[in-house]
């Protein structure tokens, strides 16, 4: 309580001081701000035990407990962490990592327990491919590492011919089954944390069941983990690499109101930031003194698209085998890939500013970089990325060649399921807003869009997995740093919208030209220039043919945050940019004018720093 | 009174394994995908498969339900799955049940003071200022929602009185306004049906009689009406105390306190089946259990009710 009230007390005294100056750029550390972070939280840690959970809530405490070989810097350069430098075979197979000496394991209670060797990232893979310890992970180490799979499956129990060795103590080397280009980014990922192979064992079925049955090597201890009420970071005096900790208490309280609450709780100084909700950014807009406390929160790699589903499997009553003859014909699909107004469908989630949000293509911007330019920059992509697709003359004129082309094969209007989960009121209105924006400009006796609410416990099962869909909002968010990764919801093993079912792109060898196109990128696995071309080439195609229609990114919103922006990490997969590391808090919180000028000079240092990481590849 | 005993605990039994076997089965209806977080998506169909078969969940249910009650009889709940995997849900709901338990005890407590003391006080007072300052209070307690009042006391009165708005383990300050909100309700429930089962006493011919015969007014509300007043509302008093177990859901959540209420709600839309097994075996076993101590109870307030007996003889 006496450290809320100094809190309290300090942060108001701060406002005070500077509420002459409200315009003024918030100031950090240097200028005496205490480093203390606090928040109020409504979704538990189930689990500490980083080498199972593919929760990102989970992951993201893990981050600042326990350190990767590598890391990320502000701009996405990747860096040296527990692997201080490494080399990787002519082949592309084998990657030798050398260890940073000295790197210790300490307890909750901040003792020394043991050094981080080799052989603890030999003993974790080895927990996280035994299957009998339920690691949702798993595949992703195995789809990479050498007889990863077969050992999972039980094909083979020799753990030593598995790709991971630990040739000294300080000597790690990977064998891959495949070339696998982007495989340095998948070493952020928990799967491929360290463990101590003793404590582990000691642990048994406890190990990551609480805060005492961990180690740690990160920037942070938890020093307290009371599930339902609180949990206390404070910064680890051992860490490798302290001088780049700048918070060094990190307080998380648990309220099930959290984020109804915690723009109040923000308001009278209590915790550090809060995100706010659409519902009451209203009111802070309109409030001068809160305005200046507010910037947009930054859109994740999330990508939102609408799906145009080849596989209909819905009710018999809204005519699952007329859709199917519709989609299968392009100028229908163009007709509603140019009818669907976006911004429009995004009001409803970010009134101000609906255009951050929305993306032309399903790789988002800033995912990834060719030589410091962005990927969706390459060939034909930059033109989709830089145009909407909505086009009201298009829209119609297309509708007019559909009904031509499809006269006497499909009754019109042609039904088309769209299903919402009821979770989120912002998925409500934009279902509603979507039916009547499209209808009326397309005209109901071209299409009928019938909306279907479904709850969410079980909502994909339910919906898309089922093929119970015509037209609906799906998502996909990357797993390494690699186009590849945005084409996995299509491929033919997929259960998305089955393009592989669309009647008029069968090529010779009786694959879709997309999966052809596909897989021509991912066996292009040593030139980074053409694997890249060729992926974006089959997205420009995906879009093209209308197979689905890009949408939004996940994320954006807006907050009231005293951290400063732009120090963090930046990854758009693995668990980098959940890192406290590097960021610091300042007096008082970022207006948006400020946010937007830090967030271009972030871009032009980020562009520079991936250009020289680039050569020096 | 042994065979009567012996009897309810036998169809206790039958109940509660009822109650169990057809929560138990509802729970292996819901959807697989329920079992896994967020990561669904990105599984393979071997790593859902696998583990799947490791919670036993794609065993018959028959033999689900057979290693269950096997594990029951040697007093295992088993482990949380999902709410808090590989941990004992025996640890899980200790820790809970101790905040619930405290803080209903601590609410029952003043209820049961207040408002027996405010019900005696208002029969003793009929129709005069007490008797109708406690009706309204009654009144004004059964007739707004109690969400309503619940929020009106967390906005204001910590404002006024300079309380934490949060539960903190660190601060008894913090306890007080929670314990408070929670026993505004019973103390009304207790006040009214006091007062009621008093007046009701006062009115009968015994009273009377002992009137006539001269005896004190204390001693006829002492030894007299109080005791009869106090039979029926013995039925209820076990089940006021064992239902703290279960926890104030409302009261819980708005003061962030880690206690049971809504754990059964929670661990149902994650699907950890043996949590919510556990939690309905002692929700059901409180059930029982205060029906029946409640009857014993009554039936030692009051030497005329027996309960082998069918029917009633004069």
């Amino acid at each position: 309580m006496k450290k809320s009230i100094s809190l309290m007390l300090t942060a108001m005294l701060s406002i005070s001081i500077l509420s002459g100056c409200t315009k003024a750029t918030p100031k950090t550390s240097d200028s005496g701000v205490k480093q203390e972070y606090s928040t109020v939280y409504s979704g538990e840690l189930t689990t500490l035990n980083y080498l199972v959970t593919a929760s990102e809530n989970e992951f993201a405490a893990a981050a600042n407990l326990v350190d990767c070989l590598v890391d990320y810097d502000k701009y996405g350069v990747v860096k040296p962490a527990l692997a201080k430098d490494w080399t990787v075979s002519s082949d592309g197979l084998v990657w030798t990592f050398n260890l940073r000496e000295g790197v210790k394991w300490v307890t909750n209670d901040g003792k020394e327990y043991a050094e981080v060797q080799a052989q603890d990232f030999v003993d974790a893979m080895k927990y996280v491919l035994d299957k009998k310890n339920n690691s949702e992970t798993s595949n992703i180490a195995y789809s990479a590492l050498k007889n990863g799979e077969k050992f999972y499956k039980g094909e083979t129990t020799d753990f030593s011919e598995v790709g991971i060795k630990a040739k000294s103590k300080y000597v790690l080397e990977y064998t891959l089954g495949a070339t696998t280009p982007y495989f340095l980014s998948m070493l952020t990922y928990v799967c491929f944390m360290p463990v101590n192979g003793k404590f582990l064992s000691e642990a048994g079925a406890k190990f990551g069941t609480d805060n005492k049955n961990l180690l740690y090597n990160g920037a942070y201890i938890l020093q307290t983990f009371e599930p339902q009420n609180s949990r206390v970071l404070i910064a680890n005096d051992n860490y490798w690499d302290k001088a780049n900790v700048f918070i060094k208490k990190l307080t998380y309280s648990y309220n099930k109101e959290a984020t109804t609450l915690s723009p109040e709780l923000f308001s009278r100084g209590q915790i550090t930031d809060a995100t706010i909700p659409t519902a009451s950014i209203d009111e802070w807009m309109k409030d001068t003194t809160k305005k200046e406390t507010v910037r947009p929160l930054a859109t994740t790699f999330y990508s939102y698209f609408y799906a145009l589903n080849f596989d209909p499997k819905f009710d018999a009553k809204y005519e699952p085998a007329n859709w199917k003859i519709a989609v299968n014909n392009l100028s229908f699909r163009k007709s509603l890939f140019s009818a669907l107004d976006k911004k429009a469908a995004m009001m409803t989630a970010e009134p101000y500013e609906p255009e951050r949000r929305l993306s032309n293509t399903i790789t988002p911007k800033n995912f990834i970089d060719l030589k410091g330019v962005d990927y969706t920059q390459l060939g034909t992509l930059a033109k989709t990325s830089a145009q909407s697709n909505f086009d009201s003359a298009k829209a119609k004129d297309y509708k007019t060649k559909a009904m031509e082309e499809l006269k006497g094969k499909v009754t019109f209007p042609v039904k088309i399921v769209m299903p919402y989960s009821t979770a989120s009121s912002d998925w409500t209105n934009r279902a509603q807003v979507i039916e009547q924006q499209m209808e009326n400009l397309l005209g109901k006796d071209y299409i009928d869009i019938i909306i279907l609410p479904y709850p969410p416990t079980g909502f994909l099962n339910a919906t898309r997995r089922a093929g119970n869909y015509s037209f609906m909002e799906c998502n996909w968010g990357p797993d390494y740093a690699d186009p590849q990764t945005y084409t996995d919801p299509f491929s033919t093993e997929g259960n998305y919208n089955k393009i592989n079912l669309a009647t008029d792109y069968k090529e010779s060898n009786g694959k879709g030209k997309y999966e052809n196109m596909v897989n021509a990128a991912k066996a292009e696995v040593l030139d980074t220039e053409k694997r890249y071309k060729l992926f974006a080439e089959a997205e420009q195609f995906l879009i093209d043919e209308a197979f689905v229609i890009p949408y939004s990114l996940g994320g954006g919103g807006f907050i009231a945050s005293k951290l400063e922006p732009f120090t963090s990490p930046y990854s758009p997969f693995g668990v980098s940019a959940n890192k406290f590391k590097g960021q610091k808090i300042m007096d008082k919180a970022m207006n948006t004018e400020n946010y937007k000028k830090s967030f271009e000079a972030w871009q032009i240092e980020r562009a520079a720093a991936l250009k020289v990481a680039s050569t020096v590849k | 009174m042994l065979k009567y005993s012996l009897k309810r605990l036998g169809k206790s039994i039958i109940t509660l394994f009822i109650v169990i076997s057809i929560v138990f089965l509802f729970m292996r209806l819901m959807p697989e995908e329920g079992y896994f977080g967020q990561g669904y998506e990105k599984l393979d169909l071997i790593q859902r498969q696998t583990i799947l078969t490791n919670l036993g969940l794609n065993d018959p249910w028959y033999v689900q339900l057979g290693h269950f009650y096997k594990d029951l009889l040697k007093g295992d709940l088993g482990t949380s799955i999902t709410y808090r995997p590989k941990v004992a849900v025996s640890e899980i709901i200790k820790s809970k049940i101790f905040y619930s338990l405290n803080f209903g005890l601590g609410a029952l407590a003043i209820a049961l003071v207040a408002g027996i003391s405010s019900g005696i006080l208002m029969a003793r007072n009929k129709n005069k200022f007490w008797d109708k300052l406690g009706n309204g209070y009654i009144v004004i307690i059964n007739a707004v929602p109690a969400a309503v009042y619940y929020i009106f006391l967390q906005l204001y009165v910590t404002d006024i009185f300079k309380l934490p708005i949060l539960f903190d383990k660190g601060n008894p300050l913090s306890f007080i306004l929670p314990v408070l909100s929670m026993s505004l309700g019973p103390t009304a429930s207790y006040a009214m049906w006091m007062r009621r089962y008093m007046v009701d006493e006062l009115n009968k011919d015994y009273i009377k009689l002992a009137r006539a015969k001269g005896l004190s007014n204390r001693v006829i509300m002492t030894k007299h009406v109080l005791r009869n007043a106090f039979v029926p509302m013995a039925q209820y008093l076990p089940a006021s105390i064992l239902y703290t177990l279960v926890g104030s859901i409302y009261i819980e959540s708005l003061y962030s306190i880690p206690g049971t209420g809504g754990l059964l709600v929670d661990t149902i839309q994650r699907q950890d089946n043996p949590i919510v097994q556990a939690l309905v075996l002692i929700y059901a076993s409180v059930g029982i259990i205060s029906l029946f101590l409640g009857d014993m109870l009554m039936a030692g307030f009051d030497p005329r009710i027996n309960l082998e007996k069918q029917g009633g003889t004069r």
